[in-house]
């Protein structure tokens, strides 16, 4: 596939404990693409997902063996904090979690603590990321109420603009509409359109419309193996590998 | 057939009946005792309650006049066991649920601390005595003893910290992580505050507990009699729970002061109540600021 790949994996393991989750994944993310990551539940997409930002150091008894390369640095080399790496790579999860805080906080708690200082940057910074999650006209007039007022899915978006505050360059997103009614998915659908003119999105998602509608790139897994990764078109129209087709058809899964 | 059935269902609603009965009882006798007891200390009590007898020192070897050095070293005392036990028990909650490796080692430490606060009041007493008092020499003081007390209600507070901790949502600390905000900022800025009413719940009963006890001040921090107030941290102070025991087993008219000791069990009962309504209204207060 053409493109500039902006995440490079190399011969990728992963374990829980004893348990191998990810054998010997390689592949590229490309820069300014919608990838998604669809499979059967327990394939290892979702823990790919979390290896790009190190969200999987938090479990106890991880194991990466392969090099991760974000902008050409190996990811998991012992002199990068993965704190730096989480400011770069942001996190949209499966159910919207806002922090019990107002909006504006929810949006400003982010930078505040890393590199905004000034107010009136702040006020700004907030606007725009409301404004690039499509948020910003439902909640200009409450930002200083709590978060939890909002529905699943506003909530969902106030959760993406929170990302963005943090102005990294890949975005992930882990299922991000399976928690939402169809009106908020094809907002957010919408939404991932607009951005990814910004941003890599790398999505995680159990809906094969929602994957060939919103994605460019489409990598099938199945237990821990990465079977096929290709244009979205062809994954959908006519696959490589048999299993692909026999995933995406619905003859099982 | 069907009869079977209605016997059976009767038999049924009957247990049920009978296992509330059983369930509302014992809440009854609960309330009852509870209920009891105020009874018994307001009216044997109240009489002895006057303006005086809260805002001026005793007076004729104390069968006479208030006691308000004693409420006043009480205040000191549980405020400063707040101020030890509080915050040490905060940081060991945070330290054994948020970063300590989960293992062999932080089992035996939580089972310490669980021991710990099955040890009886007065062998923190002699700690204090022979750690505080004696050996860093601070004497018989408001320091001793708040420490002394402050060690006392620690595990309940660890534990309750712990348990409020664990409450808080593990989507919580990811968002924050996912951020690129460090752990501990994550944990001051998000998990704290999402744990903070629970860590007043086990800090009131710490309050209850720190203001009631007599054996580890006995030793440490109460005077048996002073009519001025403490200067320093290092003073001595009088405290109520002191004050009643001494009244009731070695004043100088243990009879004749029976009014005296009812009314100064009113006072710390209605101080520790008048304590606990403070932190629950706090806690009352932050809860209504975060809902999840």
């Amino acid at each position: 596939m053409e493109g500039k790949p902006i995440i490079n994996l190399h011969n990728v393991n992963f374990y829980y404990g004893q348990t191998k989750a990810l054998t010997d994944i390689t592949m590229d993310f490309n820069k300014n693409r919608v990838t998604a990551l669809i499979g059967p539940s327990g394939c290892g997409k979702s823990t790919l997902l979390r290896l790009l930002n190190r969200m999987n150091d938090l479990i106890d008894g991880t194991r990466v063996e392969g090099e991760i390369l974000f902008a050409g640095k190996n990811i998991y080399s012992e002199d990068i904090d993965p704190v730096e790496i989480r400011k770069k790579i942001g996190m949209v999860f499966q159910k919207p979690n806002p922090f019990p805080k107002t909006i504006y906080n929810n949006i400003a708690y982010g930078p505040l603590l890393t590199w905004a200082h000034k107010k009136n940057d702040l006020d700004t910074l907030v606007e725009y990321s409301l404004r690039q999650a499509v948020l910003w006209n439902e909640v200009k007039d409450i930002l200083h109420k709590s978060a939890m007022t909002l529905s699943g899915g506003q909530q969902q978006r106030l959760c993406i603009a929170r990302a963005l505050a943090m102005k990294p360059d890949v975005l992930l997103m882990d299922e991000p509409t399976s928690a939402l009614d169809p009106i908020s998915t094809a907002k957010i659908e919408e939404l991932i359109e607009e951005l990814k003119k910004h941003y890599t999105i790398i999505i995680v998602t159990h809906n094969m419309q929602q994957a060939a509608r919103i994605s460019d790139e489409t990598a099938f897994f199945y237990i821990g193996k990465l079977i096929e990764y290709n244009k979205t078109e062809k994954i959908f129209t006519k696959p490589d590998v048999k299993h692909t087709e026999d995933y995406i058809t619905g003859r099982f899964g | 057939m069907i009869e079977t059935k209605i016997r059976a269902m009767k038999w049924r609603y009957f247990r049920q009946h009978a296992f509330f009965g059983i369930v509302r009882l014992s809440a009854l006798i609960i309330a009852a005792a509870l209920g009891g007891l105020l009874f018994y200390i307001i009216v044997n009590g109240i009489g002895a309650i006057s303006w005086d007898f809260i805002t001026k020192p005793p007076t004729d070897s104390m069968t006479k006049g208030g006691i308000m050095p004693a409420i006043v070293g009480t205040i000191y005392l549980t405020v400063g066991a707040i101020a030890i036990g509080l915050p040490l028990g905060v940081v060991s909650a945070i330290y054994l649920t948020e970063y300590a490796r989960q293992g062999r080692i932080i089992r035996i430490i939580k089972i310490g601390i669980n021991c710990l606060a099955g040890v009886p009041s007065v062998v923190f007493g002699l700690f204090g005595l022979g750690f505080f008092v004696v050996f860093l020499k601070f004497g018989s003081s408001i320091l001793a003893g708040s420490l002394t007390l402050g060690f006392l209600i620690m595990p309940t507070i660890i534990g309750a910290a712990e348990e409020a901790l664990k409450a808080v949502p593990q989507t919580f600390r990811e968002a924050s992580l996912a951020l690129g905000v460090s752990k501990w900022q994550t944990t001051l800025r998000i998990v704290l505050p999402a744990a903070l009413p629970g860590i007043l719940t086990g800090s009131i009963l710490g309050i209850g507990r720190a203001a009631g006890e007599t054996a580890p001040i006995m030793f440490t921090a109460a005077a048996y009699f002073t009519t001025k107030l403490p200067g320093s941290l290092f003073d001595e102070v009088m405290a109520l729970p002191y004050h009643i025991y001494v009244l009731a087993t070695a004043g100088t008219n243990i009879e004749q002061t029976r009014p005296l000791q009812y009314g100064t069990v009113l006072v710390l009962v209605a101080l520790v109540l008048g304590i606990d309504l403070i932190a629950i209204v706090i806690r009352s207060y932050m809860r209504k600021q975060k809902r999840w």
